[in-house]
């Protein structure tokens, strides 16, 4: 029980995907120009990563070693094309704006990574509880990026219509923020402020 | 000709995959440290890049298409199609070509997680995914310049940054932003630079 919890915890700040291990970079990146896409986008990583963590541990006695990265891909291209008919199907907005990156999630580093790495060695408790976990390390981020650039690009959050808080009777917002090199500077300045953060704990 | 060229930069530098549209930034940061793994890595993607969207077309246009399944199939099929290649580059390089073989082959299976390709033959190939402002007929032709100029733009932006990146390696650098975090600072502003390319011929 406890291992489960350290291995569902790990994913969070210590092996973050996105800060500490940097893999999964491009997506997270790109859909972080507003807080509701990076909701869709860190929820379909969620399901893609648990399930295939569950299916890759489950089918792990009886995969061949020399095959395994290309079963791997149809596993996980299976339960991406599942995200990305359902999002078609039901949020077409939100699936015009994500665009590429819901193809792209196959090629997602953070889940081939996982499953080659966790799911393909550790029972299937285990795996889910990394699944959860590294998905959720991954959305925490993405979220707190897509904050940090809408409302300061365009001086509000707007979640699913409702505006969240309103900075734009105070300052005129730079909109470089939600255009491409604000997501660079974003990163750049909070990886910058992590390690900041850990250097003066360790002091 | 003319349509060709233009279809050509808007690949190369107006919609540059690296700085503008945040596909493929893996190895964008993993290997731009030195100058020479970067060239040896862009000369690999040029190389599996053209390789995979020839492929990828011809599965599409005579295969998916046909059995009308184009809609469901084309992530697991697209992304085995490249799997399968990368192995197949990789078997034929080490007979035909050992010095060939030696300067791409670690950056070989790289290449089949790296989203850049995997989104080069989808754009390319099936129609409707991602809207260009010039017209675009999904012709054999077509989809080799747009994906040769992709390939390229990854080329100029890798390369390019591994150089400042080398520079960058003796600067003075606030501690907590030292290695990877000013590395996202400064491509920030190299995406700042290639933005003022938009809008370029009209495109």
């Amino acid at each position: 029980m406890i291992q489960i919890w350290e291995d569902f915890k790990s994913g969070l700040i210590l092996e973050n995907p996105l800060l500490r291990l940097m893999i999964g970079l491009c997506s997270a990146l790109a859909v972080s120009t507003r807080v509701e896409n990076t909701l869709f986008m860190g929820f379909s990583v969620i399901f893609v990563l648990t399930c295939s963590n569950v299916i890759i541990s489950f089918i792990r006695p009886i995969v061949p070693e020399k095959a395994r990265i290309p079963i791997f891909i149809v596993v996980i291209a299976s339960f991406v094309t599942i995200v990305d008919l359902t999002l078609k199907a039901y949020f077409p907005p939100i699936y015009e704006e994500l665009g590429v990156w819901i193809p792209l999630i196959v090629v997602n580093c953070v889940i081939l990574g996982r499953a080659e790495a966790f799911a393909s060695k550790h029972p299937v408790l285990r795996s889910v509880a990394d699944g959860l976990g590294k998905g959720l390390g991954y959305t925490f981020v993405l979220l707190i990026m897509g904050m940090i650039r809408e409302l300061s690009g365009t001086g509000e959050i707007v979640v699913f219509g409702a505006s969240l808080s309103c900075l734009k009777p105070y300052f005129e917002p730079p909109r470089i923020m939600v255009m491409f090199p604000g997501a660079f500077f974003t990163f750049g300045l909070l990886m910058g402020l992590l390690n900041w953060i850990q250097r003066r704990e360790g002091r | 000709m003319e349509r060709y060229f233009l279809l050509f930069l808007a690949a190369f530098l107006i919609n540059n995959i690296l700085l503008i549209r945040f596909i493929g930034l893996c190895p964008f940061f993993g290997v731009s440290s030195k100058v020479e793994t970067s060239v040896g890595m862009s000369m690999t993607v040029i190389f599996v890049m053209t390789m995979a969207t020839m492929v990828c077309w011809l599965v599409w246009n005579f295969l998916l298409i046909p059995l009308n399944l184009g809609e469901f199939l084309y992530i697991p099929a697209f992304i085995l199609v490249i799997a399968a290649l990368v192995q197949f580059v990789e078997i034929v390089l080490r007979k035909v070509s050992p010095t060939l073989f030696k300067a791409m082959g670690i950056y070989l299976p790289l290449i089949t997680t790296n989203c850049a390709v995997l989104a080069a033959a989808t754009e390319s190939v099936k129609p409707g995914f991602f809207k260009l402002n010039i017209q675009y007929g999904y012709a054999i032709p077509e989809a080799l310049v747009y994906t040769l100029g992709i390939a390229i733009g990854f080329t100029l932006a890798i390369v390019m940054f591994a150089a400042i990146r080398e520079r960058m390696e003796v600067a003075p650098v606030p501690r907590p932003l030292k290695g990877y975090p000013i590395a996202f600072i400064m491509a920030g502003l190299a995406s700042l630079a290639f933005m003022g390319f938009s809008g370029l011929f009209g495109l």
